[in-house]
């Protein structure tokens, strides 16, 4: 296991004051916050903070955190001094700051450090399924997932099996990750950005109460050459010059997995895209291709290839700079 | 040679083809139903329908309802605060896929 050092992770010093360790973490958590960071790593960044700061702003695990000095550093292997935390107790185990009760969590968030050191609690506080009430009846909880699938699969349509990690909780209240396949059908026209309401397959109800929706939020694999806005793709079409020039036909593949001719008129100027109408995502209106062409000059390096540059030059009374003369 | 059978679940587009309820937002956010109502006041979702009871909000109401209900967990924002940060989010969005077609992005 390695040591976190939550200090360095809000980029706090050890004295720091409450307010100071507030004002680090607000700063942080607006940056990396899923729903405003879209790079890659930024969730993963969210979550830590969002741990560091369950810790630091709780008096109690601050003291026992800071009990185990100050020359640990971060990623260091590390295991608990036995009987490190006696004498402190943590009445909750709740994190990620703020009103507490509500916001479709995320999932299966702390570190193996955090646990060891403070046990295992769930982000969403105040779930009804964690308050067990003696006879009362409860729908289920809705659960959400993201789900990658190949831009293919929204053409086509497509069975896959997905696995899902998925928090449970026994009689006893533990919480343990459990991994959960489904046999899910993708219809075809999903689009990035859509949600799948799979009903039933949330978590399960309380009494009479019904189990929960499982939600699947759709994103795309990224694809070395399609670019999906929407329910319209889009694809970069290398040219020669003397094809964009003369005109050509060129055979593009489609997303769905076929082949299309495509004719390249006389002309044809780089990032003038042409519209393949209906060749997009299907769907009650469905989306365009547009192939955007990007013409390719190839580099002279024999003498016939920098012949037949110059045989070019001399063709042409052209000066591509004309409009840079005041 | 045995075979399984597989049971393939279906599920509904919801931004296509379901139209939720307060009381299926709420339990799809997590968000009390009180907050929803002041997200609807403040414009950040507009559901069909007069009074809470019978209003109907579009699949696509779902993804802004998450978002907000992440916002004000998360980074504590008040309702305002939620519809401005909404607002300037999906501007960004629109910002990035103009780029996305430039092949810019």
């Amino acid at each position: 296991m390695k040591f976190r050092d939550y200090y360095e992770t809000l980029g706090v010093a050890r004295g720091a004051t409450e307010a100071e360790i507030k004002a680090a973490y607000r700063k942080l958590a607006r940056k990396y916050h899923p729903d405003v960071n879209k790079e890659a790593g930024a969730e993963e960044q969210f979550k830590a903070v969002g741990e560091a700061y369950s810790v630091l702003k709780d008096t109690e695990k601050r003291a026992a955190y800071d009990r185990m000095g100050a020359n640990w550093k971060n990623g260091q292997d590390f295991t608990p001094p036995p009987n490190w935390n006696e004498g402190f107790e943590y009445s909750d185990n709740n994190f990620g700051g703020g009103q507490s009760g509500f916001g479709a969590g995320y999932e299966g968030d702390q570190s193996d450090f955090f646990e060891s050191l403070f046990g295992r609690g769930r982000h969403t506080a105040g779930d009804r399924s964690s308050n067990p009430r003696q006879g009362m009846n409860f729908k289920g909880q809705d659960h959400h997932a993201k789900i990658l699938i190949d831009l293919a699969d929204a053409y086509n349509g497509a069975k896959r099996t997905i696995s899902l990690h998925m928090p449970s909780q026994d009689a006893n209240g533990h919480v343990s990750t459990q991994e959960r396949k489904l046999d899910v059908s993708i219809p075809k026209g999903i689009k990035a950005g859509q949600n799948l309401r799979l009903a039933g397959q949330g978590g399960p109800g309380m009494g009479t109460g019904g189990a929960g929706d499982l939600y699947l939020e759709i994103d795309f694999h990224p694809n070395p050459i399609y670019r999906v806005d929407g329910k319209d793709v889009y694809l970069d079409l290398p040219l020669a010059p003397w094809e964009a020039a003369l005109g050509t036909t060129v055979n593009i593949p489609t997303p769905a997995g076929s082949t299309l001719e495509l004719k390249i008129p006389a002309g044809t100027a780089t990032g003038r895209k042409m519209r393949l109408k209906g060749k997009g995502i299907p769907s009650k209106e469905a989306g365009d291709l547009y192939v955007v062409p990007n013409i390719v000059l190839p580099s002279a390096e024999t003498d016939a290839q920098k012949e037949a540059y110059q045989t070019l030059e001399k063709a042409f009374d052209f000066n591509p700079r004309t409009h840079l003369k005041g | 040679m045995t075979q399984t059978q597989i049971t393939w679940i279906e599920g509904s587009v919801v931004e296509e083809e379901v139209h939720m309820s307060i009381v299926e937002i709420s339990q799809a956010t997590r968000a009390p139903e009180d907050l929803i109502m002041s997200w609807v006041s403040e414009g950040v979702l507009s559901p069909a329908g007069s009074s809470p009871e019978d209003w109907r909000f579009s699949g696509e109401s779902l993804k802004r309802a998450k978002t907000a209900a992440h916002l004000t967990h998360d980074l504590e924002l008040n309702t305002p605060g939620v519809a401005l940060a909404l607002d300037l989010l999906e501007e960004i969005s629109r910002l990035r896929n103009q780029l996305l077609r430039q092949n810019l992005g």
